[in-house]
């Protein structure tokens, strides 16, 4: 199987594959295509829809695949989508649908004698359960001769009302039976969801004030296309979250920090107790103490993957090795057990930080390999021409996660193959330089000038 | 830290020679050896990532294995298996790594290996 294959994005629809609807959360919704998009590289599965039909204010999304394997194939892994569904009518309304499939017998004839279910669900209204099952009395009809099985049945259908995203006038009342459209289909499977509450960090024994929440951590390992025998660093490592969540899909990973505190942990507790608490030692290999800005790495393309969050400042502080000419140097580089002192460091400006990153990734990861990262950015102040591009990368994709007057934004890059320098989806830009003065530098002296006071970082 | 780690590190010191500068020999080695997850696909893509000549002297060095000097044409499951042990399963707890080229030693500590360089090293 081929890792980003250079056909990247969405492809139109043909009509000449079945259609199926795709339940989305309703969580980190400039996530959700990104996600999907990379899962069908991962899983080689053929996927088309169009762009146009798409809205982060609806959880439901129209798609085309080859066939009900790869349908199930595409959502396995993914942390936002809910269900898959393989549809058997979208309409406007109920008795729309009612009409098109009654007398679909080529439809019907796989479940005669299933055992069945319904699920009934909707967006932007709450069907109480007594118009849930209204709802699936007229369904009735259909020549299903199976019995009901709640618990394990052999086919369950689905049928969703979406009644639009709740604008403020309207409030939380919505007329009922005025969907702005229904679908119906057959349930064919879940996404990954409930792998979030395993890698929750209230669970998790060893933290830091900048660990990454399970969910953008599990996105993270899909948007790098990590998979068995993937080889993945993280090269501000902290505490270790994306070891794990990388590891989590089969990534032998490994991380490096110029704070070693973190690496080592206390009181027993550290990135490798994490790794032994999720079972995941057999694939979270080493740590190393060292600085991005001067760091260590035999020169070779090595990693399938760089993933990473890098120090904006605020909390975890920026820095790299350098000269501070305000701290008077140590008299000698060891300290009295024979250990060397910690070297003296200066600030690490958050544009350098990301300009470096980059430009190690261009030189350490494999060709068609991923860098995916955290951009800090001030909302008011970011334009598009903040991201830095490269000549030996791709832009994939760009998510924001908005704090209110800060965001961050989710890079993901991709790692020409061979000499095809600057072909590809982000050609409008060439090879210009990022934005002069781009939003994110001196990100912390902005952050504590117009952002102080916002708790939720 | 394993052998595949000290495979992949040099000295980066300002003014090292680039043709001393690895690999850091180790010097005080205490070893442990713990379990890795055995990938078939990911050992295969390591090998041509490795200094071959690095990791064969390395674990005959340390006593941890005989590999053949040469990789071997054929790159059947056992030879496969004893890659994976030494570049993976074999961990180097306590030791200090030394550069030939200029001298920095870069010590490992409970696994850890520090390769930070004092400010006028950079």
């Amino acid at each position: 199987m081929k890792v980003g294959n250079g056909d990247l994005g969405p492809k139109p629809l043909k009509f000449t594959m079945p259609t199926y609807l795709i339940h989305f959360a309703q969580f980190h919704m400039e996530f959700r295509l990104p996600e999907l998009d990379s899962l069908a590289i991962l899983e080689a599965v053929e996927l088309r829809y169009d762009p146009a039909a798409y809205s982060n204010d609806s959880p439901f999304m129209l798609v085309e695949i080859p066939n009900d394997d790869d349908a199930r194939k595409l959502v396995k892994r993914s942390i936002l989508v809910k269900h898959i569904v393989r549809l058997w009518a979208e309409s406007p309304t109920l008795e729309d649908i009612l009409e098109t499939i009654k007398d679909a017998r080529e439809l019907h004839a796989p479940y005669l004698k299933s055992s069945f279910k319904f699920i009934v669900a909707a967006f932007g209204y709450t069907i109480e359960l007594d118009e849930q099952i209204s709802r699936i009395e007229r369904f009735s009809f259909l020549p299903f001769e199976g019995p009901i099985d709640l618990k394990n049945p052999d086919v369950t259908f689905a049928y969703y009302e979406d009644y639009g995203k709740p604008s403020a006038q309207e409030g939380a009342v919505r007329e009922a039976n005025k969907p702005k459209r229904v679908f119906f289909g057959v349930l064919l499977a879940s996404g990954n969801r409930g792998v979030v509450t395993t890698y929750d960090l209230k669970k998790r024994k060893y933290l830091g004030t900048t660990s990454m929440d399970a969910e953008l951590s599990l996105v993270m390992a899909n948007q790098a296309l990590v998979r068995l025998g993937s080889f993945v660093l993280d090269p501000f490592v902290g505490t270790g979250s994306f070891l794990m969540t990388c590891a989590h899909f089969g990534a032998f990973t490994m991380g490096a920090d110029i704070d070693g505190r973190q690496i080592r942990g206390k009181d027993r507790r550290n990135i490798q107790s994490n790794a032994v608490q999720y079972g995941l030692t057999g694939r979270v290999l080493d740590n190393v103490v060292c600085d991005l800005a001067h760091h260590p790495w035999r020169i070779q393309p090595v990693w399938d993957a760089i993933v990473c969050d890098p120090p904006y400042g605020v909390r975890a502080g920026a820095k790299k090795i350098g000269n501070n000419p305000k701290i008077k140097p140590p008299p000698t580089v060891l300290k009295s057990n024979g250990e060397p002192r910690y070297p003296q460091t200066v600030p690490y400006e958050m544009n350098d930080v990301i300009v470096d990153l980059i430009d190690f990734a261009a030189t350490f990861l494999v060709p068609g390999g991923r860098l995916v990262y955290w951009l800090p950015t001030v909302t008011d102040e970011y334009v598009p021409e903040d991201v830095p591009i490269h000549p030996k990368f791709k832009l994939v994709a760009n998510s924001e996660q908005n704090f209110g007057k800060w965001a961050r934004r989710l890079i993901t890059m991709e790692k020409l193959r061979g000499d095809e320098e600057l072909v590809g989806v982000d050609l409008e830009r060439g090879a210009e330089p990022a934005t002069a003065v781009p939003a994110h530098s001196k990100f912390r002296t902005k952050y504590f000038e117009c952002v102080r006071g916002v708790e939720n970082l | 830290m394993r052998l595949i780690t000290h495979n992949m590190l040099q000295c980066h010191a300002k003014g090292c020679d680039p043709s001393q500068s690895y690999p850091l020999e180790l010097k005080e080695v205490q070893l442990e050896s713990l379990d890795a997850e055995y990938s078939e696909d990911f050992i295969r893509r390591l090998i041509p990532k490795l200094d071959w000549n690095v990791l064969v002297h390395t674990a005959f060095a340390l006593g941890v294995a005989e590999l053949p000097k040469e990789l071997p044409d054929v790159q059947d499951e056992a030879f496969l298996r004893k890659v994976h042990q030494v570049a993976l399963e074999t961990r180097v707890k306590e030791a200090q790594m030394v550069c030939n080229g200029c001298g920095h030693v870069y010590p490992i500590k409970d696994g850890v290996p520090n390769m930070l360089l004092q400010d006028n090293e950079v």
